[in-house]
């Protein structure tokens, strides 16, 4: 049974505005929080070389795509050689020592284009004026290098794991692979931390990113070098050895994996190397801080 | 004519028919009488007396918001009371108190005058060394992330990033301001279609032109719907067409969009143009504030004469003029009346002083006019 058909809609009920262009906002704000996530989603646009011409991605890519070829490699590797004798495979720890230039050059090429960048293009200004203040700014900033570094850091590892737990080389028993697991990406984490502190920490002293790239990539391998000579050449403390940063990481990532090794701070105890690791931390935190607290932004 | 479309300037499609529109669709075109509101559906919309649909242009103070707005205790968007701020030892603003209102404002300083902190304290960035400042009702260095959220500000500085798009640069600081991203990249193009940079938004920034980015800054300004906008020497390196432009779009703004806007600028003539009241600041000071016909009304009216008279009978004239009390400088055979009181009743008892002195002595006038005050005059008498 019908009543006929549907009487028609109210002419008012019926008019629909499609586009009316510019026009007021009333609806919910996003906070600082939105300011905050805007800011890191720009930052890893703008690293990456997104929504940009092809040769601001002709740097990150290559990078990033160096420190997946070791996984890809072993993972190739591993599927080739008959099991039981794929002993001579690097264990997670020692494939940080693969791909170390890989996250240093890395760390040198983002902090400077994220923190200098701002400062010589006047974006800084522009954020300083938005609702984020310098303790913010700085905060989100050091998200955006930290999940940068963490592409490098973690993804090869992760997809190693992945891949050998695909081709029944993996660890033995869900508890095991999730102890691996966790030690991945507190390895990743300790690793990407140190390289961006310390990079960021050099950025924030200039707004050259030539300058803050080279200085980057001198003072990492170069603490590794003077160390070296002081305690070796010099016949001063091994305790000096903490001051490298190059290595420091890798001897905490096998220390994480429960594994004797990490030269040439193998013979340091444990926990001089976490004091040396949240050492470095502050440093580079107080040092950021110190150089934007009373930056007056010119731009 | 029914289920009719139009496609306005301001990209307005409307889908009406005869019955949407009482009196149909004709009836609408050709109305010349003011404008009128009609509701269509739950949405007003504002048709302009030619029957083109406009933006809503409601003004601001009479709009609800969602983040509830406020103002000073006295109405005005920002009080600020015996400003004082220094870098290092350095003074820069002294004494400076104003209130900025609803409309355009300028904020007029010579270069070095303090306008660009004044704007960096309203924004929350120093912290005064000395007086009050309330921010729509709010401390701005205690406040400053909420008070920012809520104000648009183009800096002065033509360098911005070179590689990124108008478009996403303007999103991006609309999603700083709190919109959500869909709406953000929404807004980024409509707001750039407004500064008639549609065709160019997806261009990086370094290719474009001074007045390009200029309008750019614009719209990163405005994007996120603030409370007020600061605009810093928004017409600098500009050409004269490219400055109109932007004078208009600025206009235009508060105009058919209820913005508020604080311009500030060195060149008097822009803020005597588009704006509706005038912050003079010079020496750290605030020199002298109102609206622009009352600050015009701050200064004398001179009328000036030449007068055919030797030395001797200059002086005499000088000394019978200044005895029936008026202000007078000479220079040679010219002479400058100032008129405190600018009421025409004023300047012409001066007229006619001048005229009957130079009877008593015997003198003709040579050429006589009566200068129209320009800002310009007030800010160089301030500045004296």
């Amino acid at each position: 049974m019908t009543d006929g058909p549907p009487a028609p809609p109210e002419p008012q009920e019926r008019a629909r505005i499609y586009d009316q262009g510019f026009r007021r906002y009333h609806g919910a704000r996003t906070g600082v929080g939105g300011a905050v996530r805007s800011l890191v989603k720009h930052s890893l646009r703008q690293s990456l070389g997104i929504g940009r011409s092809a040769r601001y991605k002709l740097v990150p890519l290559p990078i990033i795509f160096m420190a997946f070829v070791p996984a890809i490699g072993l993972i190739a590797l591993a599927a080739l050689i008959p099991v039981g004798t794929e002993d001579f495979l690097p264990t997670y720890a020692e494939y940080y020592a693969l791909v170390v230039a890989a996250l240093y050059l890395f760390a040198g090429l983002v902090c400077p284009e994220l923190l200098c960048n701002d400062r010589r293009t006047g974006m800084l200004g522009v954020y300083l004026a938005s609702p984020l203040d310098r303790p913010r700014y700085l905060l989100g900033k050091a998200l955006s290098v930290m999940l940068l570094l963490l592409v490098v850091t973690l993804g090869p590892p992760l997809l190693t794991l992945i891949a050998f737990t695909l081709q029944n080389e993996g660890p033995d028993g869900f508890g095991q692979w999730i102890t691996v697991f966790l030690r991945i990406l507190a390895s990743s984490a300790v690793v990407g931390a140190i390289y961006g502190a310390v990079g960021l920490a050099i950025s924030a002293s200039t707004d050259r990113r030539v300058v803050a790239t080279a200085t980057i990539l001198s003072v990492i391998p170069g603490s590794a070098i003077v160390t070296d000579i002081l305690v070796n050449d010099g016949g001063m403390s091994p305790v000096l050895r903490l001051a490298n940063v190059m290595f420091l990481p890798r001897a905490l990532v096998h220390r994480i994996h429960a594994e004797r090794g990490g030269w040439p701070l193998g013979e340091n105890p444990t926990w001089t190397l976490w004091l040396a690791f949240f050492g470095w931390l502050a440093l580079s935190a107080g040092w950021i801080w110190y150089s934007y607290r009373d930056l007056v932004v010119q731009r | 004519m029914s289920n009719s479309t139009i496609v306005g300037k301001n990209h307005l499609h409307l889908n009406l028919s005869d019955e949407t529109i009482p009196g149909g669709w004709e009836t609408l075109v050709e109305s010349d009488g003011p404008a009128t509101e009609r509701d269509c559906g739950r949405i007003p919309v504002v048709f302009g007396n030619t029957g083109r649909a406009m933006p809503d242009s409601t003004p601001t103070a009479q709009r609800p918001r969602s983040d509830g707005g406020t103002q000073t205790p006295d109405g005005g968007l920002v009080q600020a009371e015996s400003l004082v701020k220094r870098y290092g030892s350095v003074p820069v603003l002294d004494d400076v108190s104003f209130t900025i209102k609803r409309g355009i404002t300028g904020l007029l300083g010579a270069n070095g005058a303090g306008k660009t902190t004044v704007l960096g304290l309203i924004l929350g960035l120093h912290q005064p060394n000395g007086g009050r400042l309330e921010v729509l009702g709010r401390n701005p260095w205690q406040a400053g992330p909420e008070v920012r959220a809520r104000i648009g500000y183009a800096p002065e500085h033509h360098t911005l990033p070179p590689d990124l798009q108008a478009a996403e640069f303007v999103r991006h600081v609309a999603e700083l301001h709190g919109i959500p991203p869909e709406e953000a990249k929404t807004r980024s193009s409509d707001a750039l279609w407004l500064v008639e940079l549609g065709e160019e938004r997806f261009r990086p920034m370094g290719t474009m032109s001074t007045g390009q980015r200029q309008r750019v800054k614009l719209a990163q300004a405005i994007a996120h719907d603030p409370e007020f906008v600061l605009l810093d020497e928004p017409t600098d390196g500009l050409d004269p067409t490219q400055r109109e432009v932007m004078l208009e779009l600025i206009g235009s703004l508060h105009k058919d969009f209820g913005m508020n806007i604080v311009l500030s600028s060195h060149l008097i003539d822009e803020v005597e143009r588009v704006c509706d009241r005038a912050v003079i600041i010079g020496g750290g000071r605030t020199m002298a504030e109102g609206t622009v016909a009352e600050l015009r009304g701050t200064a004398a009216e001179t009328v000036t004469a030449e007068i055919d008279a030797d030395p001797d009978q200059m002086v005499a004239l000088v000394a019978a003029l200044r005895g029936s009390g008026l202000s007078v400088r000479t220079d040679g055979r010219r002479l400058t009346l100032a008129v405190d009181d600018r009421s025409d009743s004023a300047v012409d008892k001066a007229l006619d002083e001048l005229r009957d002195r130079c009877l008593d002595h015997d003198l003709g006038i040579v050429r006589l006019g009566r200068r129209r005050l320009s800002l310009e005059d007030v800010f160089l008498e301030h500045l004296r």
